[in-house]
């Protein structure tokens, strides 16, 4: 496991993704395990309903849904906020990780020593940010997937796995964005607040845009937008919103190479 | 043959924003020399090595390394030479062992028998994960990545830094070898008697600027030793003055002071005709060194 930079960064990974992956499962577990009690409870979309539609929307999504349906139940609790946060947090983690955080320790140095091309060592590592939360995402959807089919929930499974790649796909612009950091600025502290400030900024973006009519325009500026509105576990997987996404890690991907080939490395 | 030159620079320099890292660096390093680069902290030895290997890029000026551009065939540059940086960080969470298969596999291979002759020879602990390991005994695993490829430059920031004086030795030996190979290695040091004993030539370097390049012998020659030499009796002073190369006489009674450059023969022989009872030699101190070839300079304006 240590034939390549990409090996190294993947073996480096192996005991945090580990970790992260149980506790997703656990999750998954948990959700699927309290569906049947809230099903049961039809008095809570009465709650809703009483609730303020703005806020309804703000929390939960554009499209009313009936939160006592399974797709209801685990676009609220699950993939409008929990599952993409946690995979984004472990993806600009390790985004910033892998460069900047090398960095700061100094330990690029002796790294690039060897007949190694920069664009090699960024591609490399962008490899491990990609492999690393798949696996993650894979990891949940089977989790979540085991639960929901030992429970006897009637949700597609199909749509599961398309809506958590949904989620993967919005936390990897935020990890690509944070490889880009890293490769500009080699900080670890501008990579990561300023991706995460970024992520917090979008959220709001969207959620608030779907209420407030100034905002409205500006949504799809927000990579959450194109995440939430397609409704992907009631509807599936949208083309459209899917390309914005994809498009814009391979744009934050791409230019880190140039901008990490010419620059100065810290000592 | 210009490719046959190791090192070459033409007018390196590198600013950090406003602040000078080197200025107008001009080095030639033939092969099969041991290059000495000596110059106190912040001096701009690092700037230039990391320059070298193309970690930072010039503010203006060039460099070739066995004729090649630095920046534009680094990564060939890099398969022939071994580094050592002057700051070692290594991978926390591997072995030493780990971390040289690592380092081995992206060099396409090293031969492992000598790898484990070098890690017997300056006595590495290599299954033993590295961040528990000394920072001494970090260097050594340092020393042992630069050269278990047997590259045919060896570019060494600070090769010494942390080991102790068993572990010098063996490394000063390995020097030896490199070089009964012909091989080449440009190693920088703020240690004068260090870069004394193993190097063929110096670059001085001060604030950025190169003060000198010389050979050893030279760079002895005019370096000012001050002697500190106690006689059983009082001493007449003229008895030593004109001698050539001793300045600064003073004679306090039975007290001798002065400033020796070169030869400490003539110095030796008039001595003698007194009863001595102590001779204090101390050798100059890198700033001496860098003061009096700064005096030089300005003697020639």
């Amino acid at each position: 496991m240590l034939n390549n930079v990409f090996q190294k960064a993947l073996r480096d990974q192996w005991r945090s993704l580990l970790s992260w992956g149980l506790g997703l499962v656990v999750l998954a577990v948990i959700m699927a395990a309290f569906y049947p009690s809230i099903s049961s409870m039809t008095s809570i979309n009465q709650y809703f309903e009483e609730l303020p539609k703005n806020m309804m929307q703000m929390f939960i999504g554009t499209e009313i849904i009936d939160y006592t349906s399974p797709v209801g139940y685990f676009s609220t609790e699950l993939f409008s906020f929990m599952v993409p946060l946690l995979f984004l947090i472990y993806g600009v983690g390790l985004g910033t990780a892998v460069i900047a955080g090398e960095e700061d320790r100094g330990t690029l140095d002796f790294l690039l020593a060897n007949p190694v091309p920069r664009w090699r060592v960024v591609i490399d590592k962008f490899g491990v940010i990609l492999v690393s939360m798949i696996a993650l995402a894979v990891v949940f959807w089977a989790g979540l997937a085991i639960s929901v089919a030992a429970i006897n929930i009637e949700i597609s499974l199909l749509k599961l796995a398309e809506a958590t790649l949904g989620a993967l796909l919005v936390a990897m612009v935020f990890a690509a964005f944070s490889l880009f950091l890293g490769c500009l600025k080699g900080n670890r502290s501008v990579s990561l607040g300023v991706s995460g400030g970024l992520a917090v900024l979008t959220y709001f973006l969207n959620t608030l845009g779907s209420i407030v009519n100034g905002l409205k325009d500006y949504r799809f500026l927000s990579p959450f937008y194109h995440y939430m509105e397609p409704n992907t576990l009631k509807n599936g997987i949208d083309p459209g919103h899917t390309m914005v996404l994809v498009g814009l890690i391979l744009v934050f991907f791409i230019a880190s190479i140039p901008v990490f080939q010419r620059r100065d490395i810290a000592v | 043959m210009n490719s046959n030159i190791m090192i070459n620079t033409a007018n390196l320099t590198k600013y950090y924003g406003k602040r000078l890292g080197i200025q107008d660096v001009n080095l030639v390093v033939q092969p099969g020399e041991v290059f000495g680069y000596l110059g106190p902290n912040g001096a701009g030895k690092t700037t230039t090595i990391r320059t070298l290997l193309d970690f930072i890029r010039p503010t203006s000026g060039s460099a070739t390394i066995f004729g090649m551009d630095i920046k534009h065939n680094s990564v060939t540059i890099h398969r022939r030479i071994g580094y050592l940086p002057g700051e070692l960080e290594l991978y926390g969470n591997l072995t030493g062992e780990e971390l040289l298969i690592f380092l081995g596999k992206l060099r396409g291979g090293v031969e492992w028998k000598y790898v484990k002759e070098l890690a017997a020879r300056f006595d590495c602990d290599l299954p033993r994960r590295i961040k528990g390991l000394s920072h001494g005994n970090k260097q050594k695993l340092g020393i042992l990545q630069a050269f278990m490829h047997k590259p045919e430059l060896l570019i060494l920031d600070e090769p010494t830094n942390g080991l102790d004086p068993l572990m010098q030795h063996e490394f000063y030996h390995l020097l030896d070898e490199i070089k009964k190979d012909g091989r080449t290695v440009f190693l920088s040091s703020h240690i004068l008697p260090e870069v004394e004993k193993i190097c063929d030539r110096v670059a001085m370097i001060r604030q950025g600027k190169i003060v000198t390049v010389d050979t050893i012998e030279n760079l002895k020659a005019r370096a000012v030793r001050k002697l500190e030499i106690h006689f059983a009796r009082d001493i007449p002073k003229d008895k030593f003055i004109g001698i050539t190369g001793v300045r600064d006489i003073v004679v306090l009674g039975n007290l001798l002071t002065c400033s020796v450059t070169g030869s400490l023969d003539v110095l030796v022989k008039a001595v003698a005709q007194f009863e001595v009872i102590d001779i204090v030699s101390n050798e100059p101190t890198l700033e001496d060194i860098f003061l009096a070839y700064y005096e030089d300079k300005h003697d020639v304006k």
